[in-house]
């Protein structure tokens, strides 16, 4: 069923009715001129997390975004009214009570999208980045006003893009950190205060040490003259094969195409640059190659309580018949990723949808399933690399409950 | 080398030794375990006799010092928290410690010199019967670590009765002391069940299993390593000793058990290992099959005089054409186990990397000590 209710016809019609025609304020939204200043409408068709990913590799350019717009319109929400001014100031239920609230996450938002730019920094530490930025500004003076704070800054955060598994785990990870830390006893606020600036500064450094240390701890898993199979576009993979390709390893790559992203290109771009011999398959050949592959090796966007990973769609496909044919499935995945979340089907998690470009104009009558992501259990996965060590993934769920609980 | 830490030296010369044990003979995984068990209880120790210590000076300090206002300008962080953040420190880095921060060494004495000169002589003198408790801990508690590894067997075989039922069949290959003493544990509290030894060429040991479990009176049927596919069928419970457990849960086995863990597999029949825990090796295997294992010598395969014109070098063909290749171990891989029995209790093959963070620290997973200047 497409629908979670019974009556989607009714739903259907519904939906429908509330269509508007395509605002010009959703247009102007989606093509400003320079990228930096996007507003980036996080109530568009569009998730948003996908928005800043497309953004940073500048691939899917903003007429493109309009294009696919176009072509996905029907399924434009009833939030074209919402369009126009900063989208930023848009965060989770609108009412003129939150004027000051709204200006203090404003600047949340801001400085998140800021941090967000850079492409080497990943979603959860700009996340704890614009954290430690609202401490700075906070004027509390006592550790529970600042706590408060914080709450209601991560909670306006998170809702502003539901769909982004690591951001809500690394507001999670921030948060409790802060109680933790509030809990032991400081003569002084404003050592606190400074401590924990300074301990959410040192984690943006974390990020990238972070991904050096898996690269280190994955090097005995390949061995000379084996094959690897990848998937998406993910930024620990290409420092885990840079890694190996430095110490001199014989390899080589096989890349899914990854529609409608186009991931396997820009990641055989990246290949080819460090000389690692790379071939692209299209997503349907992955079952064909798959007796010539060694290791499978994917990132991930969110890896779950289950030990199960969330990651682009396909992820799964390839798992599962990896897994019949008995071959190794690696996953790469920093510990910040690490979510309490549990899902039971594909359907569990929140829909990051995204258009998919078809190159011709489809009939309305078709639907088009456009989530962007899919869950890969654990049973399918044999290991995981990540910054806390090389991990099975029933470990997950006992390193969720130590930190949680 | 002068170390202000006592513990340091201590890890530092168990090191030292500790590698050149490991490189005599690397495939025998048991020494790099003891080795690292033995560094995990320096530490464990160090940092018991550590909050000790902080706990009695912080309180010490306090009471004498109530106006001193000085102490006032620097975060005092109580020995509580100390405690915590070095706990953390013993433990494997988690999502926990990552955020947090291991407070500098130089916090430590910082806030033990707060106390004030009075303190002085008495913290010399602390310090030097520290070192001295330190040495007295760590001596009872390799003692206690040698008891266990001889007592293991007991252990195991306490829990038989759990495992074996009346009028079971039980399948086992080769010879291991670990499973002699599990069946014969169940055989006296009064089960009866029969037992297929598989005779684990080419060392037949299995023939000798079979020797003394007749003597100890269980039902005793000896088979090839061959027929265990053709047997399986009949078998309730496949109960085999191991060389190694990894950390992945897979086994380092006497070879022929990937074997009967496949068979085992098909026919849904349970494949526990039985293991003391100072088997468990906190590394992952990678290419157990090369790596970690010993090739004999083909001897014990073929007999020289009848097959030297094939094995010979010189028999002027150059390279032999006969090659004989005689394994000792075998890999398991994690999702053929059903169950681990160690001294410890019956746990599953995913369960292994808590048993791994209990027994050992994550620093001492490499042994190579960092070049020295005094050396």
């Amino acid at each position: 069923m497409w629908w979670r209710s019974a009556s989607f016809i009714l739903d259907r019609q519904q939906h429908q009715n509330r269509t508007v025609a395509p605002s010009p304020e959703s247009f102007l939204l989606s093509s400003p001129p320079p990228m930096a200043d996007s507003p980036l409408n996080p109530k568009s068709n569009i998730s948003a997390y996908y928005q800043t990913r497309a953004a940073h590799h500048a691939v899917v350019t903003t007429d493109w975004l309009a294009q696919a717009q176009a072509a996905v319109g029907r399924h434009s929400d009833d939030d074209g009214s919402l369009g126009g001014d900063k989208g930023a100031a848009r965060i989770g239920g609108g009412g003129g009570g939150e004027e000051e609230g709204s200006g203090k996450a404003f600047s949340v938002i801001d400085e998140f999208n800021s941090w967000r730019k850079q492409p080497a920094l990943a979603e959860a530490v700009a996340a704890i980045r614009a954290l430690a930025a609202v401490i700075r500004t906070s004027g509390a003076a006592t550790m529970m006003e600042l706590e408060i704070e914080l709450k209601k800054a991560s909670d306006s955060l998170k809702s502003w893009d539901t769909t982004s598994i690591s951001l809500t785990a690394g507001c999670d990870l921030f948060m409790l950190y802060v109680t933790r830390t509030s809990a032991l006893e400081y003569e002084d606020f404003n050592s606190a205060k400074s401590r924990l600036i300074e301990r959410a500064e040192k984690f943006g450094e974390i990020s990238c040490k972070a991904r050096r240390i898996i690269a280190m701890l994955s090097q005995d898993f390949f061995f000379d003259g084996c094959t690897i199979l990848v998937h998406g576009f993910s930024r620990v993979v290409l420092e885990v094969l840079k890694t190996a390709a430095e110490n001199k390893k014989h390899f080589r790559v096989l890349c899914t195409e990854g529609r409608p992203d186009r991931t396997g290109l820009r990641f055989s771009n990246e290949l080819a640059k460090l000389d690692v011999p790379v071939k692209l398959l299209i997503d349907s050949a992955v079952a064909y190659t798959m007796d010539e592959v060694d290791v499978v090796l994917f990132g991930a966007d969110g890896v779950v309580e289950s030990g199960g990973i969330i990651n682009m769609m396909g992820t799964f496909q390839i798992a599962l018949v990896a897994h019949s044919m008995n071959k190794p499935v690696y996953v790469a995945a920093e510990s910040y990723k690490f979510a309490r979340h549990y899902p039971l089907d594909q359907k569990d998690m929140s829909p990051a949808r995204r258009p998919i470009d078809f190159g011709v104009p489809i009939p309305s009558k078709v639907e088009v399933e456009t989530s962007a992501r899919d869950y890969t259990p654990p049973q399918y996965l044999t290991l995981l690399f990540t910054d806390l060590g090389v991990l099975t993934p029933s470990v997950i769920s006992d390193e969720l409950i130590q930190l949680y609980l | 080398m002068p170390y202000t830490n006592q513990a340091a030296a201590l890890i530092h010369s168990v090191k030292a030794v500790g590698e050149r044990l490991i490189a005599a003979n690397p495939v025998e995984l048991a020494v790099g375990n003891v080795v690292r068990r033995v560094l995990h209880i320096v530490r464990e120790e160090d940092l018991s006799l550590t909050t000790a210590a902080m706990a009695g000076l912080n309180l010490s300090a306090e009471s004498d010092d109530e106006d001193d206002t000085d102490r006032d300008n620097h975060p005092a962080l109580s020995a509580a928290a100390i405690a915590a953040a070095s706990r953390s420190t013993l433990r494997p880095p988690s999502l926990q410690t990552l955020l947090e921060d291991v407070p500098d060494s130089a916090a430590v004495p910082h806030t033990s010199s707060s106390g004030g000169d009075s303190e002085g002589k008495s913290k010399s003198a602390d310090k030097s019967s520290r070192s001295r408790k330190l040495k007295h801990d760590v001596i009872e508690a390799v003692n206690e670590l040698i008891q266990d590894i001889s007592t293991c067997h007991e252990l195991i075989a306490e829990q038989a009765v759990e495992h074996i039922h009346q009028n079971e069949v039980i399948l086992t290959l080769g010879s291991s002391r670990t499973v002699l003493e599990f069946l014969c544990a169940a055989k006296e509290k009064k089960r009866s069940f029969r037992v297929f030894v598989a005779e684990g060429a080419p060392r037949y040991q299995g023939h000798l299993l079979a020797k003394e479990l007749v003597t100890r009176g269980l039902q005793t049927t000896l088979i090839t390593d061959s027929a265990v596919f053709a047997m399986i069928s009949r078998v309730n419970m496949v109960i085999v000793g191991a060389h190694a457990v990894m950390a992945n849960g897979g086994v380092i086995a006497p070879v022929g058990l990937n074997m009967v863990a496949l068979a085992a597999q098909k026919h849904a029949v349970p494949f526990v290992v039985l293991a003391g825990s100072h088997k468990l090796c906190p590394l992952y295997p990678h290419h157990p099959e090369v790596l970690l294992n010993e090739l004999r010598s083909p001897s014990e395969l073929l007999d020289f005089g009848e097959f030297s014109d094939c094995l010979d070098f010189g028999s002027g063909i150059g390279a032999p054409l006969l090659h004989v290749v005689n394994p000792t171990f075998d890999y398991v891989p994690p999702k053929l186990v059903s169950l681990f029995i160690t001294d410890t209790g019956g746990h599953n093959p995913s369960y292994m990397y808590r048993l791994i963070a209990d027994y050992y620290s994550a620093d001492d997973l490499v042994l190579e000590r960092r070049t020295t200047s005094g050396n």
